[in-house]
């Protein structure tokens, strides 16, 4: 039964373009990449219960390799990994550099870190054109087939990234996660490499976050240093999560689905209130729905006192 | 010559930033939550001068009383109302909730005001001095001295006062307070409030310098955040000490690194200072 | 849960559709009259809304204008001209994504570029993809049509063509002149001006003794300008939008800074500045594509250059400066280019376009093989009185150059 729903939806998801526009490939585009970043964050926010606002940081340099390798010849689908290797790498040295901090202090971390990283990738005329921004080679194909091209690649990285989260949800590395979300000390004295875990969680999580911006420069060919490290870029997949239910798989990509649509909903009817109606958005999230929809769904009771 | 102008400036900028921060280390260090919305707060303390000014021909430094009073009761509203719902969640709760309330007052502010960005123009401009090559804009200084001032009073009300020896036991230990009698989601409340206060304070007094636009908030965030690490939070000299380093960094930084470094700058010592010394400078975390 | 289940597997697919078919029923219906749809992608809210909303009076004015004369003429046909306005909320990829929706939902013909070099050259890319003629009326950097693209058009001519003239002036007036600051803002146009600037200044044997770009969204520029006064310069030029040349003005004022020659580009066209800064604009120097003052006996629909200052007047009430004028012969110049070709068919139109030579009200028209207009010239202005007097071409001139700006 499970089998034949999950195939469904992946059936739709792949006869989609039969029927619709290239806008609302544009679209379902979109939501596959709003999907692979939060899942993506659910990995060290959601299992391992530690706030990253990194996402914009692991974005912004995944766009900025792919789109300068792509600039010096690098051919688009290579550029991508490249992308993903990039942010990964910067995650596995960052999280080193700070995944001992708890926390407001992690946190604040990981929002200076993608403002840091902007202004060096500003001034770094040269390399990546500075606040000129940086044009990427147009693929010579007709429209329609890039529109495709574009929505069957992003399909696979999302199917990636939840393969990628079942996996680490099933075994022992996610619950390795989960017991340090619970009671990091404990993790600890039981056993768990806490700095192996976390490292490992932070790692994943911008790896695939890392080829999606590079997705995302060769997608729309222009990338400028304050579209892709914009803090935004990093609260919204939070809010995804926290919308679907954290800790399980399908909750961050059902946050997902609902947040694009109501962006969507309210770009086009609110035109001058948009953040307005996002952070009502999220105020209301907070405070009536802790558990997220699935936990609504499950009537779930979710627990406040969580170790510090 | 040229250095004791880079010196002067940053202690000019140093006491504005001291009073920018210090409401938002006492709310991160008594509440433990950190108010997104601090950067908007000083933005409303700006507008609230901007039209005293224009339309009540109020001074922008006496209409620092007219802000306080409306932004100590949004303030409160608000934790009372809203935050103190949740006040014992997780970081991750805290931080998402400040942040959407953010977008929602600041949204708010950009459709009332637009995005254009006014200047409270003096009748009356204050001038410069110029003492032997070293210029200080006589606002400037004024605005420094006044923030300070603040500074100090915000001090003199925590040390002082019951509420802000309430306060105080608050954030020393919760419980304690609480057996003691102390109201504690009040106190909660009064302190989200005094933080907004400050914010606004700040903002009034800014309001004859910086120009005035919904879109700076998260200029002044970025610096609060920078100042709170820098001086160790919840503390008031902290915020000072913070505020006048981060100044002097800022000028310095300028000369040195080029003007538009400056805040990467900041930021990257933020960092450091996170992964070598989360306590700051002044290394412990003060109780006043 | 650790799995995924079947429940969330139902919940998600069921959304799914759900939210499908809901975006889907937003579909533009075709109109069968007489239409031309044009796209026009601005900034209205957020930091750039201000320029955003001058687009917007200048293409009002343009549409206004020609459904009064009764409309475009496509061969014995008579169409109506409708913009099609969306707001990107000054942010590029919303651009790139309007520019997008604009012609596969809205079904416009022919498009406006978004605000700015950064905007339009992003938003390229879609028009280029899609064969979809562009006019660009707010970008003047190089960099933007070095893509080889073949459908986008502009009404600015490159930087050089600003500062050439006016480095010309100083080297002329002021032989003795030695020393240059120039601040840029770090952000496409203000910063590409800056560098040819730097070219121009040096091609002339100038020192620029100082060189320095500050962050968008500066509100203390004291460290910079600090710097500069230590560099004594004899020409001071920055570069930036309106709020940070008004900033940057009054804190010179602050510091005490003067020089021989201050110029900035791109604020002190507009009126705004001067109310702004009061006598801090005596005598500071800028250059623009266009100014009211210029006289030119159009083709196009506004015909000469005073019929359009009057007819702005008329609409809006005050004079217009050249970012209301460059809207206006945007579409100007798309309807000059229509007519001519007769058709609607875009290939036709951008045909037309590449081979175009015509005189309007906003000066003489012809693109170069980028696309990047290249028949201008550009006036240089001073504020003098409080007023921008036009001190360069000799056939326009109105006034003196002054030197001197305290």
């Amino acid at each position: 039964m499970r089998r034949l729903l999950l195939c469904l939806v992946v059936v739709f998801v792949l006869v989609l373009p039969l029927w619709g526009n290239n806008y609302i490939i544009r679209l379902t585009t979109m939501m596959m990449l709003y999907s692979v970043l939060s899942l993506s964050w659910n990995f060290i926010g959601g299992f391992a219960g530690y706030p990253s606002f990194a996402t914009a940081s692991f974005f912004g340099l995944g766009a900025y390799s792919g789109a300068i390798s792509q600039v010096h010849g690098v051919p688009m689908f290579l550029a991508w990994p490249v992308g993903g290797l990039v942010a990964a790498l910067f995650a596995a040295a960052l999280g080193l550099a700070i995944l001992h901090l708890r926390g407001h202090y992690f946190a604040i971390a990981t929002l200076v870190v993608a403002e840091v990283l902007r202004e060096i990738v500003n001034s770094w005329t040269d390399l990546t054109g500075g606040g000129m921004g940086l044009n990427l080679p147009i693929l010579r194909l007709d429209v329609n087939a890039q529109a495709r091209l574009f929505y069957f690649s992003m399909f696979v990285l999302a199917i990636m990234t939840v393969i990628a989260a079942s996996y680490v949800s099933k075994r022992r590395l996610g619950f390795g996660l989960r017991c340090i979300k619970q009671n990091e000390d404990a993790a600890n004295m039981i056993g768990i490499n806490t700095t192996v875990y976390k490292t490992t969680a932070f790692v994943l999580s911008a790896v695939f976050v890392g080829c999606a911006g590079a997705f995302y420069a060769s997608w729309v060919n222009y990338i400028e240093p304050g579209d892709v490290f914009e803090v935004l870029l990093s609260v919204k997949p939070i809010v995804m999560v926290l919308l679907g239910s954290s800790g399980t798989v399908i909750g961050p990509v059902l946050g997902a689905v609902v947040f694009l649509f109501l962006e969507e909903m309210v770009w086009r009817n609110f035109l001058t209130f948009h953040a307005g109606v996002l952070g009502l958005l999220i105020v209301a999230l907070v405070l009536f729905l802790p558990g997220g929809l699935l936990g609504l769904y499950f009537r779930r009771v979710f627990h406040w006192k969580e170790s510090r | 010559m040229l250095i004791a102008q880079i010196i002067v400036n940053g202690l000019v900028l140093g006491g504005l930033y001291a009073c920018i921060a210090s409401g938002f280390s006492l709310v991160w260090g008594v509440l433990n939550i950190i108010n997104i919305l601090h950067g908007s707060f000083i933005i409303i303390g700006s507008y609230v001068a901007y039209f005293a000014y224009n339309y009540l021909g109020i001074h922008p430094f006496l209409s620092v009383t007219i802000a306080a009073i409306v932004l100590f009761l949004f303030g409160y509203l608000i934790q009372a109302g809203i935050i103190n719902r949740v006040v014992a969640a997780p970081v991750l709760t805290t931080l998402t909730l400040t942040f959407g309330l953010e977008l929602l007052v600041n949204n708010s502010l950009l459709a009332a005001f637009k995005a254009d960005y006014r200047k409270v123009i003096l009748e009356n401009p204050l001038g410069v001095i110029d003492m032997g090559g070293i210029i200080v804009p006589l606002d400037r200084l004024a605005t420094m001295v006044l923030a300070l001032i603040l500074t100090g009073l915000l001090y003199w009300v925590l040390n002082a006062s019951r509420i802000g020896r309430a306060i105080v036991a608050v954030r020393m230990d919760r419980e304690a307070a609480a057996l003691m009698g102390v109201k504690v989601k009040q106190i909660y409340a009064i302190t989200f409030g005094l933080g907004a206060v400050m914010a606004g304070a700040a903002g009034s007094v800014m309001s004859v310098i910086f120009p005035i636009s919904p879109l700076n908030n998260i200029l002044f965030l970025g610096k609060a955040f920078v100042i709170c690490v820098l001086g160790g939070l919840g503390s008031v000299p902290g915020a000072m000490i913070g505020g006048l380093a981060l100044g002097m960094i800022e000028s310095f930084g300028g000369l040195i690194f080029g003007p538009e470094h400056a805040m990467t700058l900041a930021f990257s010592l933020l960092i450091l200072l996170l992964i070598f010394r989360p306590t700051g400078i002044i290394g412990k975390r003060g109780y006043q | 849960m650790n799995k995924i289940s079947s429940k969330n597997i139902t919940i998600l697919a069921l959304l799914i559709f759900a939210c499908f078919t809901v975006l889907s029923i937003g579909k533009v219906a075709e109109s069968s009259e007489n239409v031309i749809r044009v796209g026009a992608p601005l900034p209205l809210t957020g930091p750039l809304s201000p320029e955003g909303k001058k687009q917007v009076e200048g293409y009002d004015l343009w549409a206004e204008t020609a459904n009064k004369a009764g409309g475009v003429k496509v061969g014995n046909q008579r169409y109506r001209v409708e913009i099609v306005y969306h707001d990107y909320q000054s942010n590029t990829p919303r651009a790139v994504q309007l520019a997008e929706k604009l012609i596969t939902e809205d079904k416009v013909h022919i498009t406006f570029s978004p605000f700015g070099s950064g905007a339009t050259k992003a938003a390229s890319g879609v028009s280029e993809k899609y064969g979809i003629p562009t006019m660009a009326a707010t970008a003047s950097s190089e960099e933007v049509y070095n893509q080889g693209y073949r459908y986008l058009f502009n009404t600015f001519t490159p930087n050089q063509t600003l500062t050439e003239p006016l480095s010309d002036i100083v080297k002329e007036r002021l032989p003795n002149a030695k020393k240059v600051a120039i601040l840029a803002r770090n952000d496409l146009f203000p910063l590409a001006i800056a560098n040819v600037m730097n070219d121009s200044a040096k091609k002339r044997g100038f020192d620029v003794a100082f060189f320095e770009k500050y962050a968008i969204g500066t509100m203390d520029h004291a460290s910079a300008l600090t710097l500069i006064r230590a560099a004594k310069p004899d020409w001071i030029f920055a570069t930036g939008y309106i709020n940070d040349l008004i900033l940057i003005r009054k804190q010179m004022g602050d510091l005490g800074i003067s020089a021989s020659v201050v110029t900035m580009i791109a604020g002190p066209a507009y009126k705004e500045f001067v109310d702004a800064t009061g006598p801090l604009a005596e005598n500071v120097t800028s250059a623009s594509w266009w100014h009211p003052a210029v006289r030119y006996k159009g083709e196009d629909v506004f015909g000469t250059t005073e019929n359009y200052n009057k007819m702005f007047e008329k609409k809006y009430g005050r004079v217009p400066d050249y970012a209301q004028a460059s809207a206006s012969a945007a579409g100007a110049i798309f309807q000059v280019a229509i007519e001519k070709a007769g058709t609607l068919d875009r290939k036709k139109i951008r045909e037309t376009l590449a081979g175009l030579e015509v005189l309007t009200f906003w000066g003489p028209i012809k693109f170069g093989s980028t696309g990047q207009i290249i028949s201008l010239k550009p006036p240089v202005f001073q504020i003098q009185n409080g007023t921008q007097v036009v001190i360069y071409p000799s056939e326009i001139q109105q006034a003196e150059f002054r030197v001197g700006v305290k």
